[in-house]
């Protein structure tokens, strides 16, 4: 996966690229729009990841010069103004991604993945998910660890879907909340700490391998191996 | 003025100004044209006086000198006769009978001596007898058979009889009448035109100022792009409406300037967070040994909770300046709650608390969701911060008319009577409370940016309440204002 950061501040620039790079990504990165236009023509890219404050010129100019010059990649915009501005929208509606600084590796690991399957979308939808011994069947709403069915609340089966979707993937607590409960809010008392807990309180009940592992300071993540 | 009842129409200021200018205009016409009447009669009265003050004089001299015999009566009624044809004013009457004027002599006896005038004359000796009447003051006597009366002087002479010289002033009076009456229809005329010109002239200017009113309070808390009607013409009105203009160019440029300062703020502080929390992460990947991972953890904790906090703070400040940046979207409040407890029962439960949430019918209100989202989260973590164990929330919605209530209430210690005064100022907190006391004041600034209120205090019955209203639909409700505006 080839992909274009155009980030000006060298510190965040610096460890976004290492960090994208243990991801796995081919990255090139630009410190200003120019260099981003030159690299963005040169080389094919699968996804930009661009900062809306640029020394020589606005994110979006660019972006929009870049979608000109023929670049159909997906775009995740970075920006740490406070309100997006309706500009913004028009791109996130035209398929591209916004994040806020400060954000968490995990969330921008995560959004990249949305934008790329987004852009491949998958055949046809699944009706079962298995990770390990943990199986979900979407269509009953069932799950069942090495064929013992678990006994969930509704919420609680929505919760365990979106960490077996992203299985091996550190999933943080914004991101629980925002996919889960359908909320962008950040509270400080250990809300959704209590849920993982119940919720691993029944899938890694008596005695068996725990699934559920919490990772300090970083989110949560379910073993696939 | 109640602002609910009676036509609107009656209570507008157009309608208010044209009947007091029509007042004023019709007192004002009446009374110039009594005070005129007033003056017209009195110099009628004042001739007649003086005609008959002299008639009666030259009568009373014939009459003295005339000998009293059988020409007596002729002589006297001729010359009689002769005054009563230079009467002045005269009309020339349809009939020849001249009943305008009468000439009497009464005797001693109160019989009637002589009598030159229209029909016999009886009437006006009755009329006349039980009158007591003074020599060279006419006064007037009402006559059966004649509506008008008559202006009637008299002398004495020596025989000892009287003479009665009488004028009717009925042709003046008749002038007089038919010009009171044109007068009066004309008047009325004057006024009714009047008014209806006051009146509409009025309503057109007021329309005016109606519709900048309308256009100034659409004119909400992030949407100041809008300007408020002008006219071509340079008048007030139209001066009123550039100010206005003017006024909300100042305050856009004032926003626009806030908005800059509080997104440059938040730049410059993100960009060194978002810096020093990728290297917190990428050192936390690093280190496989649980106890220097702590404090890294932990650092990690703190940005981010000084993240929120800022974001927090900068709500605030933009929502005391009235300049929060809203995208609204219906929201259905019970349901939010419905999937809020469903988020925040759990911890709840772990620390034995219990909700109850007894209104469970749908509160659709235009918000935004973030700004609501987190606002709701803020109420919910201090009720779960705040509160010791066994304790119960109750949550409520009320709808009323035109808004709806959100209402926080538990059976806990309450707010510590320090705080109390100080609950929306921010920088607050209880004693153990590990937040940074933004939270009311974040709450107070959300509804605030959607035209809400937020009250808090201690219940009577022990326990702290919270309550939130906010406007059911902004739009409509904004109308309806208007049009209680407009009828005031």
């Amino acid at each position: 996966m080839r992909l274009l950061l155009v980030e000006d501040e060298l510190d965040i620039q610096g460890f976004l690229k290492r960090s994208l790079e243990e991801a796995g990504y081919q990255v090139e990165a630009a410190a200003d729009g120019k260099a981003a236009e030159r690299l963005a023509i040169d080389g094919a890219f699968d996804i930009l990841i661009v900062d809306l404050g640029l020394p020589d010129q606005d994110g979006i100019a660019l972006i929009l010069r870049l979608r000109q010059l023929g670049v159909r990649a997906p775009v995740l915009i970075l920006s740490a103004r406070r309100s997006v501005d309706d500009r913004v929208r028009g791109l996130e509606q035209g398929g591209d991604d916004y994040l806020t600084k400060p954000f968490a590796m995990a969330e921008l690991l995560a959004r990249l993945r949305n934008l790329l399957k987004r852009k491949n979308p998958p055949g046809n939808e699944i009706t079962r998910l298995r990770v390990l011994d943990l199986e979900l069947d979407l269509l009953r709403r069932e799950a069942s660890r090495s064929g013992q069915i678990l006994q969930l609340t509704p919420q609680e089966f929505v919760l365990l879907e979106y960490f077996c979707r992203n299985a091996g993937r550190v999933v943080t607590r914004s991101m629980i909340l925002d996919q889960v409960w359908g909320m962008r809010i950040h509270p400080d008392t250990n809300v959704v700490d209590v849920h993982i807990y119940r919720l691993r309180g029944k899938v890694d009940s008596n005695g068996q391998q725990p699934l559920i592992k919490t990772l300090r300071g970083v989110g949560y993540v379910l073993k696939d191996r | 003025m109640s602002s609910k009842t009676g036509n609107p129409k009656l209570r507008s200021a157009a309608w208010r100004i044209s009947l007091w200018a029509t007042l004023a205009f019709a007192f004002g016409t009446m009374l110039v044209f009594v005070f005129l009447q007033w003056f017209v009669e009195n110099d009628i009265k004042r001739r007649s006086d003086a005609w008959l003050s002299g008639e009666v004089e030259v009568l009373g001299n014939v009459a003295k000198r005339t000998p009293k015999n059988r020409l007596y009566g002729r002589v006297v009624g001729e010359v009689a006769e002769l005054a009563g044809r230079e009467v002045p004013n005269k009309l020339p009457s349809e009939s020849n009978a001249n009943n305008s004027v009468f000439f009497l002599q009464r005797g001693a006896d109160n019989s009637l001596q002589l009598w030159v005038g229209a029909g016999s004359g009886e009437d006006t000796l009755r009329a006349i007898v039980p009158r007591r009447m003074l020599p060279d003051q006419p006064t007037d006597i009402r006559v059966n058979g004649f509506a008008i009366p008559f202006r009637v002087a008299c002398l004495r002479i020596d025989d000892g009889s009287q003479i009665y010289l009488g004028l009717s002033e009925r042709d003046e009076l008749r002038v007089l009448n038919s010009l009171r009456l044109r007068f009066l229809l004309l008047w009325m005329l004057i006024v009714v035109f009047g008014f209806a010109i006051v009146f509409l002239t009025t309503k057109r200017m007021l329309s005016h100022v109606r519709r900048i009113t309308e256009a100034a309070s659409r004119i909400g808390h992030s949407d100041l792009n809008t300007r408020v009607p002008t006219t071509q013409r340079n008048d007030e009105v139209a001066q009123l409406g550039l100010t206005l203009n003017r006024m909300l160019d100042r305050i856009e440029n004032s926003m626009h300037q806030l908005h800059t300062i509080t997104d440059s703020l938040a730049h410059d502080l993100r960009s060194p967070l978002t810096a020093i929390r990728g290297k917190l992460e990428m050192s936390l990947s690093a280190t496989s040994h649980g106890d220097q991972a702590e404090p890294i953890v932990s650092a990690i904790e703190e940005l981010d909770r000084l993240a929120e906090f800022l974001n927090q703070s900068l709500d605030v400040a933009e929502a005391k300046a009235d300049a929060l940046r809203l995208t609204r979207n219906p929201i259905d409040l019970a349901e939010l709650i419905r999937v809020m407890i469903d988020l925040y029962e759990p911890s709840m439960t772990e620390k034995g608390l219990q909700i109850q949430f007894p209104s469970p019918s749908s509160a659709t209100i235009e918000a935004d969701a973030a700004l609501i989202h987190r606002m709701i989260a803020n109420l919910f973590d201090n009720e779960l911060k705040h509160l010791p164990a066994a304790c119960t929330v109750t949550i409520r919605i009320q709808t009323e008319d035109d808004s709806v209530s959100l209402i926080f209430e538990d059976n806990g210690p309450g707010f510590s009577p320090e705080v109390l005064p100080l609950l929306f100022e921010g920088r607050v907190k209880g004693r153990g409370s590990n937040g940074h006391g933004l939270g009311l004041a974040f709450i107070d600034a959300v509804a605030r940016a959607h035209d809400g209120t937020v009250t808090a205090g201690n219940r009577e019955t022990g326990g702290a309440h919270v309550t939130v209203t906010l406007p059911l639909d902004s739009r409509e409700n904004i109308g309806s204002s208007i049009a209680v505006h407009a009828a005031k």
